[in-house]
């Protein structure tokens, strides 16, 4: 598993390494039922707060995605359990990337793509807590 | 280890006075010859060695207290002023045990010069005196020395290293003329209890003199405790 | 739950009448890595100090490792289950690094010879080499391995890697990893560098003026900051400066920063009852949060 984090970011540390272990588990970098490195392990190899690992291993097994067994280690899901999540991501990509495509090139940069994917994904939360409060 | 530590502090200042020591008493030697008979010369060197012993007791005291109580070296451009203190003090040691510790080998160590001193001093004495006589003035040089010594010691805790000395040695001289002036001063003062010149070999021994100093060093030693114990670093 | 190694409540300290340390209120909980982030003259290493006993609080009450510490004997036996790195790195400069690891070593029965020859090899410390010979980097590393074998439940350490090289630097925050997840050692220590606080920290702890500015684990306090930037058609509108969770307004131009945390979505919502012409709602670094807590504009 190769795990990159980008300490600098905003974006928190676990929910970064949380979606790296899926991504791996998404490409089959690891596999159903595969034993993951120990949180000691993957805390001293990246040089990283060990206690931020077990966040994300803690969050990866609430969402059914990893589990842990005591005395032995964390261990993959078998794909079952995760497919729908995995299949959801899937579809989402496809749809999004042509929109993506497109922005890019009618000469908008990335930070800009981003910032109007942000700007979207904001006024989708209002109109829904609009329809909420008008309901 | 904190004997230890305390002997590598001290040991080129120990090194360097019993050297200093020993070119004092083999200078003499070489300087050329003028002339007077034998006889002369080794009273006259009998009478120098008397001044000087009791000057070499002090110079030995005030060195000798200087080196790690305190401040400890401070490494060019750093911020911190306390230097190696810092890291003294993160150990889990008391600041008493650090002065008895320290203060101790140099008492020792100063005890030691003393002694070897006055046993030099006393092979060059006209005459020949009993073993009391000698007894008593060992003890009370090693005693009166260790008033001075205290007095060092507590210095070394309020002043920066570099100013301990320079500290003591003015004490001492400050001592030294007011004692010409004050009689109280005058019977009860180390500087005096330690010369031959003062209190003769074979004399009565000066006890007034000898239990003050011993309170003096009591004293010097529980004051100095006090103030590293308030000290902030 | 979580017992704190260190608990500082109300701690205040002042030299010559001017206050170094007001009220300052600090958690640290076992296990976890905390940065302690302060500009210069802070109060950071006066804390530190006062933490080991090497000066008197003014007020206050300091806890460790669930004891009080009010004497000097209670702060001895704190010292005896922590270890310690100064800001200057200061050894004795009568003593080789041999003298210096058997010196200290004495002190501590839980000494970990092992450790203690993997840093050594680690850092290609020579065992004979005189202290005063030492570059600022090897004395730092010296201490670093001082602190680190005696094994103590508690690190406190004054900018541990300054002085040190960026492939140094990695190799020490590796062995703090380590030590936290095989040993659940506690390490508190102050850094300018925020690069690696970030990277090693679960915990941060800002100071600015001798009061805690901000104190909590990394993470949420990146869930729970955002950056707001509304750009207006005229000036910004002085009511956003009392909306409910904004920590810190930046204005320029036409254009609004805003630092806020808390409930973010309803900050967005009334930001926009005030009409702006663009909103834009960003994830907040440790640099933002730390310079915008301490720059005073």
């Amino acid at each position: 598993m190769n795990l990159r984090i980008n300490f600098a970011s905003g974006v928190p540390i676990y929910q970064q390494l949380m979606e790296q272990i899926k991504h791996a588990v998404d490409t089959g970098a690891i596999r159903g039922g595969e034993q993951l490195p120990t949180i000691r392990k993957i805390a001293e190899e990246l040089a990283m707060n060990p206690n931020t690992v077990a966040r994300a291993y803690r969050e990866l097994e609430r969402e059914g995605i990893i589990e842990v067994r005591h005395g032995s280690g964390a261990y993959v899901g078998m794909p079952s359990t995760s497919s729908a999540k995995v299949a959801g991501i899937r579809k989402a990509a496809e749809v999004l990337r042509p929109a993506m495509e497109r922005g890019l090139a009618i000469g908008l940069s990335e930070p800009e793509l981003r910032r109007v994917f942000e700007d979207e994904l904001s006024r989708l939360r209002d109109d829904a807590a609009a329809e909420r409060r008008g309901n | 280890m904190l004997w230890y530590k305390a002997w590598l502090e001290t040991r080129w200042r120990f090194v360097f006075i019993l050297g200093s020591i020993l070119l004092v008493w083999v200078a003499p030697l070489w300087l050329p010859s003028t002339g007077v008979s034998a006889a002369v010369a080794a009273s006259r060197m009998g009478r120098a060695l008397q001044l000087e012993s009791a000057l070499l007791y002090i110079f030995a005291a005030i060195y000798l207290a200087g080196a790690g109580i305190n401040t400890q070296t401070v490494y060019a451009a750093t911020t911190g002023f306390h230097g190696s203190m810092l890291f003294t003090l993160s150990m889990p040691v008391s600041r008493r045990r650090l002065l008895l510790v320290r203060a101790g080998l140099g008492a020792i160590l100063t005890g030691l010069l003393v002694a070897i001193v006055a046993g030099y001093t006393l092979l060059h004495q006209p005459g020949s005196a009993s073993a009391r006589a000698i007894v008593e003035y060992i003890a009370r040089a090693i005693i009166c020395t260790m008033a001075v010594y205290s007095l060092s010691v507590l210095m070394a805790c309020v002043l920066d290293e570099m100013w301990q000395f320079m500290g003591g040695c003015c004490v001492w001289v400050a001592f030294f003329m007011l004692q010409s002036r004050f009689a109280v001063l005058s019977s009860l003062s180390p500087l005096r209890g330690m010369s031959l010149i003062c209190y003769p070999l074979g004399g009565p021994m000066p006890w007034m003199t000898v239990l003050a100093s011993l309170a003096f060093a009591g004293a010097f030693l529980c004051a100095s405790a006090l103030v590293l114990q308030r000290k902030e670093y | 739950m979580n017992d704190m190694i260190i608990a500082a409540d109300g701690l205040s300290k002042s030299y010559d009448g001017k206050p170094a340390l007001r009220s300052l209120h600090l958690e640290v909980p076992r296990g976890s890595i905390c940065g302690f982030l302060g500009r210069n003259g802070a109060g950071k290493t006066t804390t530190l100090k006062l933490l080991l006993g090497m000066l008197r609080r003014d007020a206050g009450a300091i806890r460790m490792f669930g004891e009080p510490i009010d004497s000097e004997a209670s702060s001895i036996a704190a010292r005896r289950r922590l270890g310690f790195v100064s800001e200057d790195k200061e050894l004795y400069p009568f003593m080789t690094i041999d003298q210096t690891i058997r010196f200290t070593r004495a002190f501590f029965p839980g000494w970990r010879r092992d450790l203690e020859e993997k840093y050594l090899d680690l850092f290609q410390l020579p065992r004979k080499k005189a202290v005063p010979k030492l570059s600022k980097g090897m004395r730092t590393q010296l201490m670093l391995l001082l602190a680190m074998a005696r094994g103590a439940e508690l690190l406190l350490m004054d900018e541990p890697t300054s002085g040190l090289d960026p492939a140094m630097t990695e190799d020490v925050l590796q062995i703090l990893a380590d030590l936290a997840a095989s040993d659940g050692t506690t390490i508190f220590f102050s850094s300018h560098q925020l690069a690696e606080v970030e990277q090693i920290c679960d915990r941060v702890c800002i100071i600015d003026q001798g009061q805690s500015v901000i104190d909590g684990v990394l993470d949420d306090l990146k869930s729970d900051y955002r950056r707001i930037l509304l750009v207006f058609d005229g000036e910004p509108p002085r009511e956003l400066a009392e909306l409910d969770g904004v920590d810190h307004l930046r204005q320029r131009g036409r254009t609004a920063s805003l630092l806020a945390h808390g409930d973010v979505d309803a900050l967005v919502d009334r930001a926009r009852e005030l009409k702006p012409s663009s909103v834009e709602v960003r994830p907040v670094t440790l640099k933002e949060l730390f310079l915008d807590h301490v720059r005073g504009e």
